[in-house]
This record gives C-alpha cells, sequence and structure tokens, in this order.
C-alpha cells in the first residue's frame, strides 16, 4: 500500500512538475536600490568573454556608478529564458546582453526600454552602421551595440600546407578544396556542418544576400525562398551529401576532439571565434591561420554571425547609469582594452575608431602574429547591410534548428528545415495579430 | 470530540497549507495563464498586449501538429519501453530469487545502483556514449561492422528507451524481487515435491503469484513515461540529434515558454498533459482498487 501511494504521489507531483515548470519562474535578486547620496548601483547580466573584468575596470575607475556583474549561460543556452523570465517577474537587472538576432523579440514582448534619449546620436556614429541598423527598431534605438560579428573562415595553414590546400577565396573553391582535404586524409574535413546552430547556416543566406525578414509598412515579409537561400542550402546540402564536411554540434565535445585530433581542421565562424579556438586549443598556438570568408563572386562579403548588444530592461529606474555603462564598455578606450587584455575575446568593436585600441590588446601569437583585426575590418566593412532580424527568432530557430536534426541522406534535406522555419513562422506572427505576406 | 476535531485540524494544517501553496496555486496559475495570450500590433515593435483567449491556446497546442506528435511519440516510447522493462526486471527477479544467498546481495546493489544516478546525469554519460567521434562502444561497433546512428531519425527513440532503462531496470526488479520473496516458501516446496523444475516453477508458480506487481508497475510506468523530459532535452541540446525541442508533450510546453516566449501556450499544453496523466491516474486506480476487491471476496 505504501507503495501505491508513493508512486501515486509521485505521479501527481510529476503532474505538478508539469505545471510548475511554468510557475517557478523566479529569477536572482533585485539590487538596483540607489542610496540617494551613495553612488548608483545597476545589474548587469551578460556571458560574453572578458565581461567580469570590464565590470572590475569600470568598477574602479567610477565612483558615482557601481556595477553588479551576474554571469548567466549564452542567450539560446537559456541566457534568454533567463532574462524573460525575470522581466515577467518584475525582478530583471537594469542591463541585459542581447545579440542583434533576439534583439527583435525582447523589444516585441515588451521587455526593453526605448533608449534613444540617453543613446544619443554622436554615440552612435561612433559605431559601425550596420550594428546600429540592427538596434534601431520601428524607428527607436534599443540597444548599445558592443561588436560586428563578421564572418571569418580559422583554418589549421601547417595541415592546409601538409596537404597542399590553398585557403580558398570562392566557395567553388571552398568545395574543391574541401575534396582536396578528403582525398589526402580520409578522416580529415575542412569543415563542420552544425545541425544544432541554425545562425551559421543564416550568416552564409545573409552573405549571399537573402534578407528572411523585411518590414514594409505595418507588414512582414517572410522570404526565404529567395535565390540566395536556395543556392546556399543546396550547396551546403551537396557537401553533407557528397561527406566534405563533418556534421557535428557546435562547440560540442566531439566538434572539439576533432580539431584536437586534427580531423577537423577549418572552422567557419565570426571574429569572435578567434578567441574561442584560443581558449579551446591552447596547444595549437602558432598552428591557426584566419582568412576572409569565402565569397559567391570572390569578392569581399560577409553576414553576421552573432555579434552582442546592450539593452535596458523594461522596469529599470536606472536607464541613464545603465546606458552610460553600455557605452563606457562599446565606445571607450578603457572599455575594449579591459575586455580584450582579459586573453579570451577577440571581439571586433562595433567602434571604428577602438579597432586598433584592440588589435593592441590582442595577443596575436596564437596566429603567427597575422594581423586578424585588419581583416576583420574588411570583412566587416563587406556586412551585406540588407539584412534585418525578425520578432519571432526563437521559434524560427528553434524549428530549423528541430529539422536539421532530422537531416539524413536521402531524407529530409536542409532546403525542408528552412522551409519548416519559414512556415513556422509565418505561423507565429498570425498568432500575435501581426501582419505576415509570405 | 471537539479536542480530536482540533488536533486533527492542526496536524492537517501543515500539509494543507503546503499543498495550496506548491499544488493547487501553481495549478491554478497555469490554468489562468493559458487562458490569456500576447497580441501586437504594426510590426510588432510597440510592446504587447495580454488579452483574453478563452480557449484559443487549447485550440492552438491540439492543432500543432508538433504536439500531437509528441504523444506518438510517448506512445512508441511505451510500446518499446514497457515490454522491454517488465520482461527484464522479471527475469533479474527470478534470477536473483534461485541464486545464491551471496550472490544475490551484491547483484541487488549492482542493478539497483544505476537508479541512484541522477537522470540528467545518466543522459550525459549516455550522450557521450552514443557519440560517434567519442565513444568507444560506437567504436567497437564499426569495428565489428554494426553501424548504428544513436541520433538519427530511427534511432532517437531506442536511445532513449535504452537510457530510461538503465535507469529504472533495477529499481523495479527490486520491486519484483521482494514481491518474489514474499511468496509462501511451502508452496515452492510443494511444487518441488510434485516434481516441478526450476523452470516450471518460475513460470507456474512464481509469475502468476507476482502478476499484481507486474500490472502495477506496468501502469505506473505509463503514467510515469508521461513526464519524459529530461533524457530527451539533453539528447536535443548537447546533439545535432533527431530529438527534436518538441519531442515530448513535456518538451513541447518548456519550449513555447522559454524559446517562443509563448506562456499561454505552454499552460495550455501543460494543463492538457495534466489532464491526460489524472485522466490515466483515475484508470488506474479504478483498476487496481478493482483488483484488491475482486480478491477480498474470493477470500
Amino acid at each position: 500500500m505504501t507503495r501505491t501511494w508513493s508512486r501515486t504521489s509521485r505521479v501527481i507531483a510529476g503532474t505538478a512538475t508539469a505545471l510548475a515548470v511554468l510557475t517557478a519562474c523566479g529569477g536572482g535578486g533585485d539590487d538596483t536600490a540607489s542610496k540617494p547620496n551613495g553612488p548608483v548601483t545597476i545589474t548587469f547580466w551578460g556571458w560574453a568573454k572578458g565581461s567580469k573584468d570590464v565590470v572590475d575596470a569600470f568598477n574602479a575607475s567610477h565612483t558615482d556608478i557601481q556595477v553588479k556583474f551576474e554571469e548567466i549561460p549564452s542567450g539560446t543556452a537559456g541566457g534568454y529564458a533567463k532574462i524573460s523570465n525575470a522581466v515577467k517577474a518584475g525582478n530583471a537587472p537594469d542591463l541585459v546582453s542581447i545579440e542583434y538576432s533576439s534583439l527583435p523579440e525582447f523589444v516585441s514582448s515588451g521587455a526593453l526600454q526605448d533608449i534613444g534619449g540617453e543613446f544619443t546620436e554622436a554615440e552612435r556614429a561612433k559605431l559601425l552602421p550596420q550594428t546600429v541598423e540592427l538596434t534601431t527598431l520601428g524607428g527607436k534605438s534599443w540597444a548599445v551595440p558592443f561588436d560586428a560579428a563578421p564572418q571569418a573562415f580559422f583554418y589549421r595553414k601547417d595541415l592546409f600546407a601538409k596537404y597542399k590546400v590553398q585557403a580558398p577565396t570562392t566557395w567553388d573553391e571552398f568545395k574543391k578544396a574541401a575534396e582536396q582535404v578528403k582525398k589526402a586524409d580520409a578522416k580529415a574535413r575542412i569543415a563542420t556542418f552544425f545541425p544544432d546552430d541554425p545562425t551559421t547556416f543564416e550568416a552564409m543566406a545573409w552573405q549571399a544576400g537573402a534578407q528572411w525578414f523585411k518590414a514594409e509598412n505595418d507588414t512582414w515579409k517572410i522570404d526565404t525562398a529567395d535565390p540566395a537561400t536556395t543556392k546556399v542550402a543546396a550547396y551546403w546540402q551537396g557537401l553533407l551529401d557528397a561527406g566534405l564536411v563533418h556534421k557535428n554540434a557546435s562547440f560540442s565535445p566531439e566538434w572539439t576532439g576533432s580539431l584536437k585530433n586534427g580531423t577537423t581542421i577549418g572552422y567557419l565562424g565570426a571574429s569572435w571565434g578567434a578567441g574561442v579556438l584560443k581558449g579551446t586549443l591552447p596547444e595549437q598556438s602558432g598552428k591557426w591561420a584566419v582568412a576572409p570568408m569565402p565569397s559567391w563572386d570572390g569578392k569581399p562579403a560577409s553576414g553576421m554571425l552573432g555579434g552582442t548588444s546592450f539593452a535596458v530592461t523594461k522596469d529599470s529606474k536606472q536607464k541613464a547609469a545603465a546606458v552610460t555603462f553600455a557605452e563606457w564598455m562599446s565606445t571607450t578606450e578603457e572599455g575594449v582594452k579591459a575586455r580584450i587584455a582579459s586573453g579570451t575575446s577577440s571581439a571586433f568593436p562595433a567602434a571604428a575608431s577602438l579597432r586598433p585600441v584592440a588589435k593592441k590588446a590582442f595577443d596575436a601569437s596564437y596566429y603567427g602574429g597575422q594581423d586578424i583585426y585588419a581583416l576583420f575590418e574588411a570583412s566587416g566593412a563587406s556586412i551585406n547591410p540588407s539584412w534585418s532580424w525578425g520578432p519571432t527568432t526563437g521559434t524560427t530557430n528553434t524549428t530549423i534548428k528541430d529539422h536539421f536534426g532530422k537531416i539524413v541522406q536521402g531524407g529530409p534535406t536542409i532546403a525542408d528545415a528552412v522551409k519548416a522555419g519559414h512556415d513556422a513562422t509565418v505561423a507565429e506572427l498570425t498568432k500575435r495579430g501581426l501582419k505576415v505576406e509570405g | 470530540m471537539k479536542a480530536r476535531t482540533r488536533a486533527a485540524a492542526i496536524l492537517l494544517t501543515p500539509f494543507f497549507l503546503l499543498f495550496t501553496a506548491v499544488m493547487v496555486v501553481p495549478i491554478g496559475y497555469a490554468v489562468w495563464l493559458s487562458l490569456f495570450t500576447e497580441k501586437q500590433s504594426g510590426l510588432g515593435f510597440g510592446g504587447a498586449e495580454t488579452v483574453f483567449s478563452g480557449l484559443d491556446n487549447y485550440t492552438a497546442a491540439l492543432g500543432d501538429r508538433a504536439f500531437r506528435e509528441g504523444f506518438g511519440v510517448l506512445l512508441g516510447y511505451c510500446l518499446l519501453y514497457i515490454p522491454l522493462l517488465l520482461v527484464g526486471a522479471l527475469a533479474l527477479a527470478l534470477l536473483l530469487d534461485s541464486a545464491l544467498a551471496r550472490a544475490r546481495r551484491f547483484f541487488q546493489l549492482a542493478l539497483f545502483l544505476p537508479h541512484a544516478v541522477p537522470g540528467i546525469i545518466a543522459a550525459l554519460i549516455w550522450v557521450y556514449l552514443y557519440t560517434p567521434q567519442l565513444s568507444p562502444v560506437v567504436q567497437a561497433m564499426e569495428a565489428g561492422g554494426i553501424g548504428f546512428d544513436f541520433f538519427s531519425p530511427a534511432g532517437a527513440l531506442p536511445s532513449i528507451v535504452n537510457i530510461a532503462l538503465w535507469e529504472w531496470l533495477g529499481y523495479n526488479m527490486v520491486i519484483f524481487y521482494a514481491a518474489l520473496q514474499a511468496i509462501d516458501r511451502s508452496v515452492l516446496e510443494a511444487a518441488t515435491v510434485d516434481g516441478a523444475g526450476a523452470w516450471r516453477i518460475a513460470f507456474s508458480i512464481k509469475v502468476p503469484l507476482v502478476k499484481a506487481s507486474l500490472a502495477m508497475v506496468g501502469l505506473f510506468t505509463i503514467i510515469g513515461s508521461l513526464q519524459l523530459f529530461t533524457e530527451p532535452l539533453i539528447l536535443n541540446k548537447g546533439t545535432g540529434s533527431a530529438v527534436t525541442s518538441t519531442w515530448t508533450p513535456n518538451m513541447y510546453a518548456y519550449t513555447a515558454a522559454f524559446d517562443r516566449n509563448d506562456y499561454g501556450l505552454a499552460a495550455a499544453a501543460s494543463v492538457l498533459l495534466a489532464l491526460t496523466a489524472a485522466l490515466l491516474s483515475f484508470v488506474v486506480t479504478r483498476l487496481t482498487g478493482r483488483r484488491k476487491a475482486g480478491k477480498e471476496r474470493t477470500a
């Protein structure tokens, strides 16, 4: 009888768990209270490399504002859920990190406040226009851009030389190089398709000129069946079908393992990847090099993969102080230097005048002293300005990720996954009461 | 009488307070949430407005193929998992029941140990063992000419069932073993005297006598399976596997709330799942209750 009871109560408890998932949404404590005469204290949530160092440097040099930093998981790994729950529960921090791709979603759920009054035109002019564009939604300014994330191709120059492969400049050459690598070592591949990460694919579509989310008047135009996306999808499907790239989850142990043992000899990433590789594979120092992203016509072209901005949450009473701190991180020499000098960040600042600072602070010996910031500079300028993000990134990307996982030889394809993402996006926008075409 | 009533009230108050705080209120809040949705206007950058939407979230969840497919996955999971679990646990219990006294204690502990490992840790260990480039198991299988992708659409369900079996086989084995130990030894002795061998005793005497435990473990496992969440979530998040973010109804609710930011839909999906669980619980309780009542009559 006791067993029946314990089992039954477990069943009931489990049923309640399903519901409790929804209600146990508490976030961290709210420590934003400011004393009338002391310094203003603000709370900041983020996960970008070097954030702690930046906060320490800020606190050491400021007496009027003090920042309390709390590290949260990266956005899609749970950070965004934590932020939205905290906003819902009314105990959100003052300032949060949000990637450009997710900013519209937060704006449309009403989680943020317009910072147009504090984040002035003069400050905006210091930053890469594409990033300002991505943080200006519906004519209002919602976040202070921190970095631009131009795409880049990282490769093992020692193994490329050994296999007599040139760093590719076009996607045609990339495919040929991939074949050469496989031929030279049956186990080695030039790069990886990340089935868990739609943003890498989106950046490639962006680079090719796609424009998935277009806001026209009062209507969202969703277009993923354009020639650019179709071309990119078919290209990657070809690489997968021919077994020319690995298919592993991004930053997973298997991906890292294959980099370690030299069976993956390249990585299609973005500027911040330089710091990640350095931190993940310290023993391969001097063996890596960076090349611009291969393009379709050989001319420089880039999408953006990631990239962080800082936004003020809806209930924050310290908007001015929060924006001051955000601007300090993004647009001052001290702020950028503190982050890059932490050794783990290779962020490419959105502020043009600070790139020399970043370059100086980044120890490029890992890349044999290559001037990687000059390369990012050129790539950054080539970021296709026509792309913008829609307010349903969560839905779009989760759906595409789900379908990327189902890709098998002769079964569902990348194009099918994109189509599914398209349909889910349109359905979600409609459900929210917005006008959609597509 | 009055004193007794007061004593009962005092003793029961903590229970009802906690019950209200952690059960009734959250469930009520979830039901409340499920009746609202967020609507926006223009391009959606003007913020959202929470409006009453009646049962719209329920029709949306039920109309979503992904949600319905989640129940399909659960059905497939039960069909594969429960027979394996029952047969496996019973076979182990029978072996243990006829083993030497010292071996008994060792195997009982060894088989039960996996249950002491939290589900999330178990899932992480198994993900490691399933990953082609890392796993010694996959490499050994490939060396032996067996190519099996644990993360593929066809491999995902067996992969999860395997983790669940590893976690629960020992636990249920202990339950069956206890039931077997409770069998009156004189019955077994009588069977031996009548000339029945070990097999005959196992199938004709022991199994029929623990049928009640079998039925109960089976039914409770079905209901427990409704909550399938942790193991597939790990396979979804950490790998590029075919386990989708809406693979089970519980995951559907989680994704709706935390990836799609749609709390109303998540609440509706949770309530639907809770109702399913309640219905099944009711059926199970009735079935086991009737069995007992029947037994008392015949006794």
